[in-house]
């Protein structure tokens, strides 16, 4: 099996002339992930990771000082946020739930709708934005500029001062770190036979066949990165319509991009509108055969699942995918 | 698989070449209805093109569509833009006989087909009257298959790709007895082999190779893989990322040259005509070099003589596509 032998080392890019070798770090990705792609122009670095990890949980990056990053992608919450729409600065509900950030450095889109493509274009997005961090990127670069310990560390890093792109750059190349595998799924399909319960081995059965959660949930992350239309909300006076106020495609009405599954015990609630609060009834929707609605996916249908079956898949989710290593990481001290 | 081994097989699979012919194009017929599907026949060179949106098969002569086989069923493919639907792939056995992979029915009841085509100035015949046609119904577990989009024929084989059972993406198999199918059945499970959906565009290389395009999602760009099977066993050989959107046909020049071309979905402005060069440097990649822009095109396939022909569904007003769709003869490629 050539093409899955190599995923212990990730591929790393490096910039043209600008680091050397010992500086790049060699980011080992856990078991069952395919070799992590950085781009070529935000190298990883251990000291990068390291500033990143500080802006990442650091309140000052916001207007009122008092939300951050991890306010909503909490890694006590598998890395996103127990509320269905999260709160930001003015104690503002969001339009849409929390996705989790865990193995977001392997999506093709960020975002439920794909509006952002790499991880440094989405991090400055919530800093900005009114209804989350409400931060201006000028104050922001001043107000970090004068905090001797972030100061330095741009200096280190990117031998620059603090700047709104490097803010990105560093944010992105932490996340990037953030990683879910060596699953007993991976365990499993790597041989070894003991490593899921009879019950999740039914359900693994189920999740690439007759419950045909396969066809999009699929891969060593658990998704296509295509956009579907599964009915969630669709049934609302105004639904969110998804992918379609990006593409302007009438067929991506209702849309949205499919999340990882990896760890997703851990991320309730679930969908883009938080509306689903367990993963029984994540299954009771997919069981019933979704919303009907015009651009419902062919790949949706009625599956009768027999309750056993419920707690088969609902099982092969939470034990088959738990990482054996959770990412979890503490606040860092933060510079002064 | 040892490294060398395997540099050695990719080596065989893609021939290496550093510059893309210009070539010349020539439209050789307008106001087809989503044609989906080419085949030139044997002896007689004529283009058959599966006139998918208007239900029928015809014989492209003098520019013009002459009626083969009519009264295909319909189905509408995507949800927005829509797209009507009938016959998909068609490939020769042998001069006269013809198989088509249907398009218009619901997965489990889906045929693909084998016909005796008229002669030139013989009536059309229909749909109902094929020598044979089989299909793959849902078992317990497994759902039944349908939109049988390509063909690849081989001296014992013809192989499918399929577009029901998503959690597997079947390339299947049938077999021939004189101008009958003999048998058909569900081969080469691609998804489990690339965890990428939709086998789409499929030939047969030079050295026997079955060679699959594999669509990936079509609201995601360049997701396109190109992946190499033996036939024999189903093993497979080489997955190459190749960069390409949405793969809807794959054939080889007479010349040894494989071309692509590229519907891209999500911006069929980036659609075109591809040829796929191995990488000298790094026989594990390979890389699509554009010939030319298309307007959603559908399937391709090669005369003896190195004409390629190409059917693209085109742009008519709106979403309406019913006279857009054209056939294309391509010249002067390697
Ligand atoms: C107030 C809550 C909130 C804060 C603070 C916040 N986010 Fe988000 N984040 C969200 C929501 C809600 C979405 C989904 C929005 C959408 O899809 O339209 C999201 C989406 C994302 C995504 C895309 C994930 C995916 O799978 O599509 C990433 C990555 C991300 N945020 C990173 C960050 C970073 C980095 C910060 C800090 C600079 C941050 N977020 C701050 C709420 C927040
Ligand atoms: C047609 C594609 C498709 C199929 C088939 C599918 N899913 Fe999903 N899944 C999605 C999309 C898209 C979302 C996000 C939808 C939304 O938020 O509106 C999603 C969301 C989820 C979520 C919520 C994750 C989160 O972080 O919020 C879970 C859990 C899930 N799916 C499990 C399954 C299971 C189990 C199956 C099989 C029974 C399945 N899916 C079949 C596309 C699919």
């Amino acid at each position: 099996m050539f093409n899955r032998g190599f995923a212990v080392l990730a591929v790393v890019l490096l910039a043209v002339g600008t680091l050397s070798a010992e500086e790049i770090l060699d980011l080992k990705v856990p078991a069952g992930l395919k070799p992590l792609k950085i781009p070529a122009d935000n190298p990883l670095t251990e000291a990068k990771v390291e500033l990143g990890k500080q802006l990442y949980f650091d309140p000052r990056l916001s207007g009122n000082n008092e939300v951050s990053c991890a306010s909503c992608h909490d890694p006590k919450h598998g890395w996103a946020d127990s509320k269905d729409r999260s709160v930001g600065v003015p104690g503002e509900r969001l339009g849409r739930h929390s996705p989790t950030i865990i193995n977001a450095g392997y999506q093709r889109f960020q975002f439920w709708d794909g509006r952002a493509g790499s991880l440094e274009e989405q991090a400055l997005g919530p800093i900005q934005s009114p209804a989350e961090m409400n931060m201006n990127l000028d104050t922001l670069t001043k107000k970090l500029n004068a905090i001797p310990g972030y100061r330095n560390q741009f200096k280190q890093v990117f031998g620059t001062e603090v700047t709104a792109e490097n803010i990105g750059k560093a944010i992105a190349s932490f996340e990037r770190t953030v990683l879910s595998g060596n699953a007993a799924y991976d365990r499993y399909k790597a041989g070894d036979e003991a490593a899921l319960s009879e019950g999740a081995l039914r359900g693994r059965k189920l999740f690439f066949g007759k419950a045909n959660c396969s066809a999009c949930h699929a891969g060593s992350n658990f998704t296509d990165n295509g956009f579907h239309n599964i009915g969630v909300g669709i049934d609302l006076a105004e639904p969110d319509v998804g992918r379609q106020s990006i593409s302007k495609l009438s067929g991506d009405r209702g849309s949205f991009k499919t999340p990882t599954l990896r760890d997703v015990d851990r991320t309730a609630p679930y969908m883009h509108d938080g509306s689903m609060a367990t993963l029984e009834d994540v299954i009771e929707h997919y069981s019933k055969g979704g919303i009907d609605n015009p651009q419902l996916d062919e790949e949706i249908f009625k599956l009768d699942l027999t309750d056993q079956e419920k707690k088969d898949l609902v099982l092969f989710l939470k034990e088959g995918l738990a990482s054996q290593n959770y990412p979890m990481v503490e606040v860092p001290t933060l510079p002064e | 698989m040892n490294k060398i081994k395997w540099m050695g097989v990719v080596l065989a699979l893609l021939v290496s070449s550093t510059c893309v012919t210009a070539a010349e194009f020539e439209v050789v017929s307008e106001g087809l209805y989503n044609p989906c599907g080419v085949a030139v026949q044997p002896e007689t060179g004529h283009v058959f093109v599966a006139d998918s949106g208007n239900l029928k098969v015809v014989r492209i002569v003098d520019g013009k569509p002459q009626d083969v086989i009519v009264d295909f069923g319909t189905d509408v493919y995507g949800k927005g833009p829509k797209y009507q639907v009938g016959p998909l792939g068609i490939a020769f056995l042998d001069t006269n006989t013809l198989v088509v992979g249907g398009g218009g029915s619901p997965d489990g009841e889906e045929k693909l087909y084998a016909f005796t085509v008229p002669a030139v100035g013989e009536p059309a015949i229909k749909a109902s009257e094929a020598n044979s046609a089989m299909n793959l119904a849902p078992g317990d577990e497994i759902k039944g298959e349908g939109n049988f989009y390509a063909l690849a024929v081989t001296n014992d084989a013809v192989y499918v790709t399929c577009n029901g059972d998503d959690t597997k993406g079947w390339v299947s198999k049938a077999t021939r007895d004189g101008n009958k199918l003999a048998s058909f059945e569900r081969y080469l499970a691609t998804k489990e082999a690339v965890e990428v959906d939709a086998p789409v565009g499929i030939t047969v290389s030079p050295d026997g190779h079955l060679v699959v395009g594999q669509m990936g999602e079509i609201t995601v760009p360049e997701d396109g893989l190109v992946t190499f099977y033996r036939p024999n066993d189903g093993k497979m050989l080489a997955n190459f990322p190749i960069g390409l959107s949405d793969i809807t046909g794959l054939a080889y020049s007479p010349g040894g040259q494989l071309y692509a071309i590229d519907f891209c979905w999500n911006d069929t402005t980036k659609g075109g005509l591809f040829q796929l060069i191995r990488d000298e440097n790094d026989a594990a990649v390979a890389k699509p070099q554009k010939v030319s822009e298309l307007d959603k095109p559908t399937a391709m396939a090669f005369d003896a003589e190195g004409n390629l022909y190409v059917t693209v569904v085109g742009s008519g007003e709106g979403e309406d596509t019913s006279a857009a769709g054209k056939l294309l003869k391509i010249t002067g490629l390697k």
